[in-house]
């Protein structure tokens, strides 16, 4: 063993207290003392962060704080009460004052106090608790991690609260008098059981040789607010094949109250053998139960707008944000396992990144969740999509419209078990709030929570009136729905209308409503085919042709963009305008109007439009936002009705001719750009190589030159 | 080296501690080496019991503890335990090594300390992990070496016992002598005589004539075992593994009373689930080596025959022959009833578990079932190592506890029916179940079986979240129609021509069939590219004549052509083979009509 200098070290964290200051350049320390002694607090964090940026750091001091905390609070304890200042502040003496005060005119008089158990120990002079924090660099560690190797070192860990006592008092110095020379005998605790003592061993008893009987003083003695937990492993910490490992952790003082069961933390704290006592202390030799003394707890946060990026995650989304292509590699890299659905990928990502929220100045909130519909043949993966989209967000609850608990989707009363009361409990919409919420089977959805659910996707809030409670709660969750077809397949034979069972007034609440049919085809049965025999013969997946991005930079990514608020630009109102006019005409002229173009439908295009530029990382909306806005609502579209197409008897390259044709002689003009030509089709959901084939048709026909180079089409006047 | 100077069988920590003192004194250094520099890791002492175990004949005088050895193996001695790990208990912390003077001490594989432990600093804290161990669910009589299966078993013990007699006079031996007849486990169980344990898993309590008195709280067929690991990577053992492990058994009666006097303490925290499972009940096993059982190693004495062609192709024959009869004569039956036998998940891509083969027996109704069912499963119990049974009916599914659950107060794993090791067999009899409504325990547990079917997954409860855990379970379903609770991949309905068997197996042909079913599940298996291109046409040409196919029935087609395959013992699919399946296919779906 080392000799080590400890007093030398308290000298170290004297100066450290009283010379340290911040980035503000405040004596932090001084500041908290000063409180302290005011009464105002009662806890002092010591941050090993600043013990690290302190100016005249000395390495190995920090290592040795790391290394051995336990005595290392003692020392800083110790210099802070050499370094209290005086109370600037008058505050009323409680017991525990006159209590001292008594006791220092007694310790003046008594002056054979060289009997170190009549000697005050300093803990009850405190009315303060030190504790030192690690620094939050880094990754905590998962509970497996901590070894032996560890013991009565500062470690800072992850995990899940599972069991929770009631605080308790823990006696930290027991007080006793003694019935013959009336001294004030302290005895120090340090396990939770303790043996008492009986015997006066003061110097005045001994020399007299009486065994004077003491007596427990409750009021005198020092009790510190204890609490025991039990934190377990998150789930995503867990090896395949094994079992969450769990830990006990102890709060004691201002420490306690502060882990709830279910709370997901981090904590960081000294990793300690629990001393034994009496009985126990037979086997202690040998076997050794550990605790976590909890130094500091930090709560994990769940929303995206607490989210705190990491070290190298600003660097790497400032990378990604830099790749022209991060749309596309972000939609790709959801469910990254499900094979193709790139469009209806890009509008699941628009759902995770939101419209900002708007509150006009008379009070009236404009929701910026995007509200998706995902309808289809049973087998097209629709709940494996809606699944991965939860794991994504960091909140987000999945559920099904027959959901098993009792209270439902939206909220329940219901009367507690042990107090007999009505308490308020919110369902999965509600658990939902500043998240997602997935639906599935959404048609076989309760009629209660049918009709709620209208209130939640427009409103936000979910209002309650039973049983005497009348309150409404707040439910600004995205919802994602994912439903079946009213006869379990698509009939195309049918109309929409019919074929999706939901009113029109409910689906005139999603954004988009996009319908995947597992169509016929010899192409992707070809493809379906040799996926599954390359799988049985390889026993992996194909290769995707590229590395999809982790979820947590997914997350990062996402949350970094919703902290923007774009807006939309005055020189781009107009040409929402017409394109929103162009929709409700054509619609007007069609004699069955599949869509219900509302004004609804408008907020719909600025929403998913707002949600583009914020993933451009972007203030403000531009026209490219718009029409890939209204291309995915056209292709989302498409999908309901592309064989009425076929119906109006117009083929692909046709309509996109006659689109080309319309928009040139609207403008006046006989130029067209390629890249001009390319956005009026997609807007209409068709695709590049579909006008590619259609330029290389119509110039034959003569109706149009394309430049060899640039593909700008020129008319042919006729 | 000559032969061990100690007796690993009787005197195992002797050895250990022989090899502790060399390793710290080793080549004669000084000053010799602080025992830190181990780090708990291993300092020979494995190596000797590796030499002993497999070199020599060591293995097979090792007894394997149960029930019935338990009543006479001495504690501080060498056994074997086979079992499955049912939880994990986490670390704990052990002074490993420590000065007891001048000499280094180790406590290396030891419950209490051989000599007195001062408070000295001078301590090694090493860890070591907590594994609790059962019996695996559902096991086979045939797997066990019983005396009466091996009659060559008992003499070998009795000879031990009469070695082991000799040799108490061992100055090492801990316990005193004479004690052979009733040992300290036998003493402290008589004392308080508990009830058996709860916790027995498949309910398959068997009379307790042949349970000595004495016996009262270990379960005939259930003797846990809490498994102390040492030296091996975390990742080497997982949950649900069936294991043999060979170590120390410890018995300490001082620690034993501790336990029970610990009731002042236990509502605190510390009641680490060592409280709940007190020494008499659950014996310790310092495990000195471990290795994982496959089902090859329940054959007793298994020559390791390579798979020749003709050799399969007959026991194949003879197999089938018998799935036939067993089957009243019906082939298409018993054909796929092979196929799911050999069935075994060979990967996991994305949600897929490639090589699943569940069967669902439909047609039958209580009165056939009774019949079939029972002949099946005593079929399946001489030809499996692990075989279940579940009867669904209504009350069943809305009270059992098919899900592991983890129980907080005591920190307990609690296990539940669906808790299976790889290779399990389960049989699910749908035909009891009769209309009524779930509760929610119903549900979920609805939700287990569909999960466990389709994905080879089963969800254990942890209370605050889930964990998933991967399990490869051969399912065989009977129903009437076609059961939607348990969506098995196929279903063949059941046409027996005939309801008498009349074959009983003679013991050799079972053997052989269990070695077959054994060795001819782990082939590999390879698709070459001509016949891919034939497999592929006839997907895309299938599926656009019958929309209705799907990726899984592509699926279930190709894990069909390996399991044919396969039972003929080779290794890569063949254009007939292939044929093979579809026309099995075929004469399925006529059946279907």
């Amino acid at each position: 063993m080392k000799d080590l200098n400890f007093d030398a070290d308290k000298a170290v964290a004297k100066d450290f207290i009283s010379n340290f200051a911040d980035a503000n350049g405040d004596a932090k320390y001084m500041d908290i003392l000063q409180e302290v002694a005011n009464r105002k607090i009662k806890a002092v964090q010591i941050d090993l962060e600043d013990l690290f940026n302190y100016k005249d750091l000395d390495e190995e001091f920090l290592k040795r704080v790391t290394e051995n905390t336990r005595r290392y609070i003692e020392i800083f304890a110790g210099a802070i009460d050499e370094l209290l200042p005086e109370p600037t502040e008058a505050f009323h003496d409680d017991d525990h004052d006159i209590l001292m005060t008594q006791r220092a005119e007694d310790a003046t008089n008594n002056t054979d106090g060289s009997d170190p158990r009549q000697k005050m120990p300093p803990e009850i002079k405190r009315y303060y608790e030190v504790y030192i924090r690690a620094p939050s660099k880094g990754r905590p560690f998962t509970i497996r991690e901590v070894k032996a190797s560890y013991i009565g070192q500062l470690v800072r860990i992850s995990g899940i609260v599972t069991r929770c006592s009631d605080v308790k008092p823990l006696m930290q110095v027991a007080v006793y008098t003694c019935e013959e020379c009336g001294c004030e005998i302290y005895q120090d605790v340090t396990a939770r059981v303790f043996m008492p003592l009986y015997e006066c061993p003061s110097r005045r008893c001994s020399v007299n040789r009486k065994k004077g009987n003491l007596i427990l003083q409750l009021r005198a003695s020092k009790f510190l607010k204890f609490q025991e937990a039990k934190i377990q492993e998150l789930a995503e910490h867990v090896p395949k094949g094994h079992i969450p490992r769990s830990m006990t952790v102890h709060f004691r003082g201002e420490m306690t109250r502060k882990v709830a069961p279910g709370d997901v933390v981090e904590l960081s704290g000294i990793f300690l053998p629990i001393p034994y006592t009496g009985f126990r202390a037979m086997r202690a030799g040998l076997v050794a139960d550990t605790y976590l003394e909890a130094m500091s707890v930090t709560h994990f946060k769940k929303k995206y707008e607490e989210y705190e990026l990491r070290g190298d995650e600003e660097e790497q989304i400032a990378r990604l944000a830099e790749d022209g292509d991060i749309y596309n590699k972000l939609a790709r890299s959801l469910a990254p396992e499900i094979y193709g659905h790139e469009d209806v990928k890009k509008a699941l990502l628009l759902l995770l990144v939101g419209a900002p929220h708007r509150k006009l100045k008379d009070g009236m909130k404009i929701r910026g969740d995007l509200h998706i519909c995902l309808m289809g043949d049973p087998g097209v993966a629709k709940s494996q999509l809606l699944k991965h989209i939860i794991n994504v967000a960091p909140r987000g609850v999945y559920t099904t419209g027959r959901g098993s608990s009792g209270v439902g989707l939206t909220a329940a009363v219901q009367k507690d078990p042990v107090t007999n009361e009505m308490v308020l409990e919110g369902g999965a919409l509600v658990l939902a709030d500043m998240g997602i919420c997935a639906i599935d089977e959404f048609d076989k959805m309760d009629e209660s929570d049918r009709t709620a659910i209208h209130e939640v996707m427009e409103q936000q809030t979910v209002s309650i009136a039973k049983a005497g409670i009348t309150t409404s709660l707040n439910a600004r969750t995205a919802v994602l729905a994912a439903a079946n077809p009213a006869w379990g397949r698509y009939d195309l034979r049918r109309t929409p209308a019919e074929n999706i069972n939901l009113p029109p007034a409910l689906l005139s609440r999603f954004d988009i409503l996009w319908l995947i049919l597992d169509r016929a085809d010899m192409d992707s049965d070809l493809e379906m085919a040799r996926h599954v025999v390359y799988v049985h013969q390889n026993k992996e997946s194909p290769a995707l042709g590229f590395t999809p991005l982790e979820p947590s930079v997914l997350r990062a990514y996402i949350s970094a963009a919703r902290r923007l608020s774009p807006y939309v630009p005055k020189e781009l109102e107009e040409y929402i305008a017409t394109a929103y006019s162009s929709i409700r005409q054509e619609e007007a002229k069609s004699s069955t109007p599949h869509s219900y173009t509302t004004v609804r439908t408008l907020l719909s295009i600025l929403r998913i439009s707002a949600a583009l530029a914020r993933l451009r990382f972007s203030e403000t909306v531009a026209q490219s936002d718009v029409d890939e806005a209204l291309r995915l609502m056209q292709m989302s579209k498409f999908s309901l009705y592309s064989d009425d197409r076929q119906k109006s008897g117009l083929d692909a390259i046709s309509d996109i001719y006659s689109i080309l044709r319309d928009e040139a002689a609207r403008a006046n003009k006989m130029d067209v750009s390629y890249a001009h030509a390319l956005n009026w089709i997609s807007r209409k959901g068709y695709s590049e190589a579909q006008l590619k084939e259609c330029l290389e048709e119509y110039a034959a026909l003569n109706v149009w030159q394309i430049h060899p180079h640039t593909f700008d089409i020129r008319f042919i006047d006729a | 080296m000559g032969g061990p100077p100690y007796d690993c069988l009787a005197n195992p920590l002797g050895a250990v501690r022989l090899t502790f003192e060399k390793a710290i004194w080793s080549e004669s250094e000084t000053p010799p080496i602080h025992p830190s520099a181990f780090n708990g890791k291993d300092w020979g002492a494995l190596e000797l019991f590796r030499h002993f175990l497999f070199q020599g004949s060591g293995l097979s005088q090792v007894p394997i503890l149960n029930p019935k050895t338990l009543r006479w193996v001495q504690p501080n001695s060498l056994v074997r335990y086979r079992g499955m790990i049912q939880d994990m208990l986490g670390n704990e912390f052990y002074a490993g090594a420590y000065k007891d003077g001048n000499l280094w001490r180790t406590n290396k594989f030891m419950d209490v300390s051989q000599y007195p432990m001062g408070s000295s600093p001078d301590m090694c804290i090493w860890e070591r992990r907590l594994l609790y161990c059962v019996p695996v669910p559902g096991q086979s009589s045939w797997t066990e070496p019983s005396s009466e299966m091996e009659p060559n078993w008992s003499s070998q013990t009795r000879e031990k016992r009469r070695r082991m007699d000799d040799e108490d006079d061992d100055p090492m031996d801990l316990v005193p002598d004479d004690e052979i007849k009733s040992s300290p486990i036998t003493k402290k169980m008589r004392e308080d005589g508990l009830p058996s344990p709860s916790q027995s898993m498949d309910a398959k309590t068997t009379s307790s004539s042949s349970i000595t008195s004495t016996f009262q709280s270990v379960d005939k067929d259930n003797l846990p075992c809490l498994v102390k690991i040492y030296d091996s990577p975390e990742s080497e053992l997982k949950l649900n593994d069936v294991f043999e492990f060979i170590g120390v058994l410890t018995f300490d009666s001082e620690l034993a009373v501790e336990k029970d006097d610990n009731d002042e303490l236990s509502n605190s925290f510390y009641d680490d689930a060592l409280v709940h499972l007190p020494p008499n009940k659950v014996p310790r096993l310092h495990c000195l080596i471990h290795r994982k059982l496959a089902v090859q190693d329940f054959l007793p004495g298994s020559p390791i025959i390579e798979p020749k062609p003709h050799l399969v192709k007959e026991t194949r024959e003879a197999l089938f022959r018998h799935l036939t009869a067993v089957l009243g004569n019906d082939e298409v039956a018993a054909h796929f009833v092979l196929l799911h036998l050999l069935s075994k998940v060979h990967a996991r891509v994305d949600d897929v578990a490639v090589g699943k083969l569940s069967l669902n027996l439909t047609g039958l109704n209580k009165e056939s079932v009774s019949v079939f069912g029972t002949r099946l499963s005593d079929t399946f119990k001489n030809l499996l190592p692990f075989t279940n049974c579940m009867p669904l009916t209504l009350e069943y599914l809305n009270t059992a506890s098919l899900a592991p659950k983890k129980d907080y107060q005591a920190n307990r794993l609690v296990p539940g029916v669906l808790q299976l090791p790889e290779g399990s067999h389960l049989m699910v009899d749908e035909t009891q179940l009769e209309s009524g409504s779930l509760n929610s325990t119903g549900i979920e547990n609805t939700k287990l079986l569909k999960n466990l079917i389709e994905f080879q997954k089963v969800e254990y409860d942890f209370q605050y979240y889930k964990v998933e855990m991967a399990t490869d379970v051969q399912l065989l379903i009977f129903s009437e129609g076609k059961s939607n609770i348990v969506p098995a991949d196929v279903s063949v309905p059941f046409q027996p021509s005939c309801l008498e068997s009349t074959e009983i197996p003679v013991a050799e042909a079972l053997e052989a069939w269990r070695w077959y079913l054994a060795t001819v599940r782990s082939l590999p298996h390879s698709i070459g590219s001509e016949i891919q291109k034939v497999v592929e046409d006839d997907l895309v040409a299938a599926r656009q004549t019958d929309r209705s196919l799907g990726s899984r029935d592509f699926s279930r087609w190709l894990t069909m052509a390996r399991l044919i395959s396969s039972s003929f013992g080779e290794t890569s699919l063949s254009k007939e083979h292939w044929e093979m399946v579809k026309e099995m296919e075929r004469l399925r779906r006529e059946r279907l009509k």
